[in-house]
């Protein structure tokens, strides 16, 4: 197994004297001790629903290293109708009354974009954004918690199971990489928590750097001698030991994820094209998915590479009363967020080295309640990026044939994730979903689909 | 039920359980904790820190005073249940003329001011566990609410109710106004009935999953049509209530049958909420939450049925937690430092612990800010981040914020001294020699602060 956070960490001083080199050196033994030694001990907890061991790392192959896959989850159930509009669907407009939206942006005769993801909308003929229509699960579920669920674990109805994501990382990175797995948001994502693998979270750009008083005068000190809480951790699954690895694995990631958001390779702020002052504000407001976009792509371009960047807890897709207002801020958001990333990762040419794809836990009820949706079933989702087989995939539901006021799925969410992992992370997607399922065209091949009026 | 219903309805209901692999394994106690070697006999803790356990679970915050006072955990029980000393009357907080200069109130420096105090200093320990328990359980967010005005009125009727009877609460609650903005049941109307109220009353206030479906949602939905908020200045004609109060307004409603939980009737929203607080699983749903809350893991099938039948006969509040109390798991090693410390337990344990300057609130919410954890901001309408969630590297450095509160010239405590002040005891040799290692106050208390023992609860 590769050290990673060993050898990214700098050499130890001359023995002898204790300096903060020196600690930090013995800090990367600590941790390769600590995260490396105690596999399948999660800092998470050992998960007593799963039926099999955490995979050891490797087990799944290296995975894609290099690549990365930016996850965003539009939580609370985003309006997949008004994002990607049937506007030549007359039922449309009778399920939704005045929330319909009644200026998108065509893109082929039948359906098109919310007027404020202009961006994407140019992004489209491009053949950059996949557009997958129609995905959700089987028996559906209502519930924002038991649907969330379901898509975090990859498994319908489970619960307290493991993430995909994490599934993936145990058996690829394993422990080996604490910046292996970013979530920017309130919290580690559950979609990430594996048996082994570890996940940073942070909220915005200063990463994980605390405010202390001015009388503290050395903070790296300080974290250093923190992180001696966990120089010799009990090998154990109790909360104690969770700690101890956390704070190791804390401490390991913090200088480097530093580094990587301070570094020059994203695109500053004040290159912001001049006059999208809008634009800036947003993307320096943590909360938005903007200002989390923009970190994800100094993450991406520093040079960590990280293999999965979540990013959760911007925005509340929970439209159930003032959608017409709401949804259209969510989808500026959007919009700003993803081109804003693009265009960084462009200008630091690693467009080709990452994907965005959506998520969110259900799409709305196809009829107005009047001033908003109340929860619903399937959804459209979004791959973006330059490797992306640019398009329509999956199938429209039905606006006919609904089921008690429900759309009904054509695509499994489950067929997305399996595509995701074969095509883009260089995993075998049973290994990680535990059954192989369909998989969808949405990565490049020569041969493009149609774009534009059919 | 049967247990594994039981599990599987915890399971969904309670994001805190899900979040939480590690309470779902028999607690592994204290293996190896006051050696670093992984072989070490497990220990008991002290009787210290036995109190401090009481002090903490059944109020915010180790008081380092009470730890101190109290002879036995019996006794550190006692006076955390002790509520004949009356409350701290709440500031007296003016409302708001009309709706624009109530958007414009910033009230959050006396409301969270005054409720910090309450955490910190009030003799009514185990009612500020209950309010904070109940602002957890029917969270609900200034975000979306918008009124602070409405944020502190609901806070009040928390405190009203806290200690009192859970059906109490939980009507008062359905009609108060910043529940009726926050799950828009101001917009649910006859015409136009919206599901967000009826469905998350029966998912996380009342039953759980597993007990309703879809066609209760919407009969719930359907009952609880009517109800407005009076906002002043919003309105042509004047409402016979109160300004800032609600009022059901009859033409509104669906007056019309509907069957919920199998029980056919006219209902409306009282009618309703008889039927979910009729129904078995409520009682046990929340009486197993409160479990939870308190101990630490989860009750047994046994104990969860038995708290559950003697909670539906009368909803006392305070009956339920002395039952909780007098199961002899409370005061176990299992229930020890099983719980992931929350960011506000820290804050407000370092506020008691140690001297603080005079903006300490601020830097106190500052803090919480960091890693949102704000009362009256709770991240979803499931409520706040528990269990290994907390353990994130972006919370776990945060904790390091809350050290602005403390005055700068604090004398240099010894290293059992600082986590002592802290409520913690029972320390490992290799923490004490952390702590032991930095050489001034601050960073000794920041150290302590963020210890592997202060992390747990």
């Amino acid at each position: 197994m590769t050290d990673h956070s060993l050898s990214a960490l700098p050499e130890g001083a001359d023995c002898g004297l204790v300096t903060r080199r020196h600690f930090v050196a013995g800090l990367g033994a600590t941790v390769a001790v600590v995260l490396a030694g105690v596999h399948g001990i999660s800092i998470w907890g050992r998960n007593p629903h799963l039926a099999l061991a955490a995979p050891p790392p490797g087990s799944f192959g290296p995975g894609a290293p290099g690549r990365t896959l930016v996850v965003v989850e539009m939580g609370g159930g985003n309006d997949g109708l008004n994002m990607v509009v049937p506007h030549a669907a007359g039922a449309y407009r009778d399920l939704r009354g005045e929330l319909a939206v009644a200026d998108p942006i065509d893109l082929d005769g039948e359906i098109g974009l919310h007027p404020a993801l202009e961006s994407l909308a140019a992004r489209y003929p491009r053949h950059e954004v996949a557009i997958v229509e129609g995905v959700g699960y089987p028996d559906p579920d209502l519930s924002h918690f038991a649907s969330m669920s379901t898509w975090w674990t990859g498994t319908p109805g489970a619960v307290g199971a493991t993430g995909w994501l994490g599934r993936y990382l145990d058996g690829t990175v394993g422990a080996t990489d604490p910046l292996a797995a970013i979530t920017i948001g309130p919290g580690p994502s559950a979609a990430m928590v594996g048996d082994a693998s570890f996940v940073v979270s942070i909220q915005d750009a200063t990463g994980l750097a605390p405010r202390i008083p001015p009388w503290i005068d050395d903070m790296d000190e300080l974290l250093g001698a923190w992180a001696g809480f966990a120089a010799a951790p009990v090998d154990s699954p109790a909360l104690f030991g969770q700690v101890q690895r956390a704070i190791a694995a804390t401490a390991a990631a913090r200088e480097r994820l530093g580094t990587a958001l301070a570094g020059p390779a994203a695109a500053p702020l004040t290159d912001a094209p001049a006059g999208d002052a809008r634009m800036d504000r947003r993307r320096r407001r943590p909360g938005t998915l903007a200002g989390s976009l923009d970190v994800a792509a100094r993450l991406v371009t520093s040079g960590l590479a990280p293999r999965i960047v979540y990013v959760h807890g911007f925005g509340d897709f929970d439209t159930h009363q003032g959608q017409v207002g709401r949804h259209e801020a969510l989808m500026a958001d959007l919009d700003e967020a993803v081109d804003g990333f693009f265009t960084s990762v462009e200008a630091a040419g690693r467009a080709k080295d990452v994907v965005v794809m959506t998520t969110s836990e259900f799409g709305r009820r196809a009829r107005s309640n009047g001033s908003g949706t109340d929860h619903g079933t399937a959804s459209t989702h979004l791959l973006i990026g330059a490797t992306v087989r640019g398009g329509r995939h999956g199938a429209p539901p039905d606006l006919g044939a609904l089921q008690d006021g429900n759309l009904v799925h054509t695509v499994d969410y489950r067929s997305l994730y399996a595509t995701v992992l074969t095509g883009w992370l260089g995993a075998a997607a049973a290994d990680v979903l535990g059954a192989d399922h369909e998989t969808l065209p949405l990565f490049a091949t020569r041969d493009r689909l149609p774009i534009g009026p059919r | 039920m049967t247990p594994e219903e039981q599990a599987a309805v915890y399971d969904l209901l309670d994001l805190r359980v899900r979040m939480m692999p590690g309470l779902r394994e028999s607690a592994p106690g204290l293996h190896g904790f006051l050696t670093s070697a992984p072989e070490a006999e497990r220990m008991s803790y002290s009787t210290r820190e036995r109190i401090s356990h009481v002090v903490r679970r059944l109020g915010i915050g180790a008081r380092p005073d009470l730890v101190d006072a109290a002879a036995s955990p019996a006794d550190a029980i006692a006076t955390a249940l002790d509520l004949s000393t009356p409350p701290v009357p709440p500031p007296d907080i003016p409302a708001p003329a009309d709706h624009a200069a109530a958007r414009e109130q910033r009230i959050a420096t006396p409301v969270l001011g005054y409720w910090l105090e309450q955490m910190a200093t009030s003799p009514r320990r185990i009612e500020e566990r209950l309010v904070w328990f109940w602002h957890d359980h029917f969270a609900t967010s200034l975000r979306k609410v918008q009124i602070q005005y409405l944020m502190w009125q609901q806070h009040l009727t928390m405190r009203d109710h806290a200690i009192g009877s859970f059906a109490d609460l939980l009507r008062a609650i359905s009609r108060d106004p910043a529940m009726l903005f926050f799950l828009d049941g101001v917009q649910n109307q006859r015409d136009a009935v919206n599901e967000n109220f009826g469905r998350e009353a029966m998912e996380l206030f009342t039953m759980g999953r597993g007990h309703f479906d879809e066609s209760d949602v919407l009969a719930t939905a359907r009952s609880c049509t009517g109800w407005v908020v009076n906002v002043p200045g919003r309105r042509d004609r004047a409402l016979p209530v109160a300004p800032w109060q609600s009022l059901f307004v009859p033409f509104r409603h669906d007056g019309g049958t509907k069957t919920l939980l199998g029980v056919t009737g006219r209902h409306d929203m009282d009618a309703a909420l008889d039927i979910m607080l009729d129904h078995p699983a409520t009682a046990e749903t929340v009486a197993a939450k409160l479990y939870v809350e308190l101990v630490g893991l989860r009750p047994d099938p046994a104990t969860a049925a038995r708290l559950g039948a003697a909670f539906r006969r009368d909803y006392r509040v305070m009956t339920l937690v002395e039952e909780i109390v007098a199961d002899p798991v409370f005061l176990s090693d299992e229930a020890i430092r099983v719980r992931v410390r929350t960011p506000l337990e820290k804050a407000v344990g370092l506020v008691q612990g140690f001297a603080t300057h005079p903006e300490a609130g601020r830097a106190v919410f500052a803090g919480l800010e960091a890693v949102r954890y704000v009362p009256l901001l709770p991240p979803n309408v499931a409520g706040f981040p528990s269990g290994p969630r907390l353990l994130g590297p972006h919370t776990l450095v945060h904790a390091f914020d809350f050290v602005m509160a403390l005055r700068p010239d604090q004398p240099v405590p010894e290293a059992a001294e600082a986590f002592a002040r802290l409520g913690v005891h029972d320390v490992s040799e290799q923490s004490l020699a952390v702590v032991a290692g930095a050489d001034s106050a601050p960073a000794r208390i920041a150290l302590a602060l963020t210890s592997p023992e202060y992390s747990l609860t």
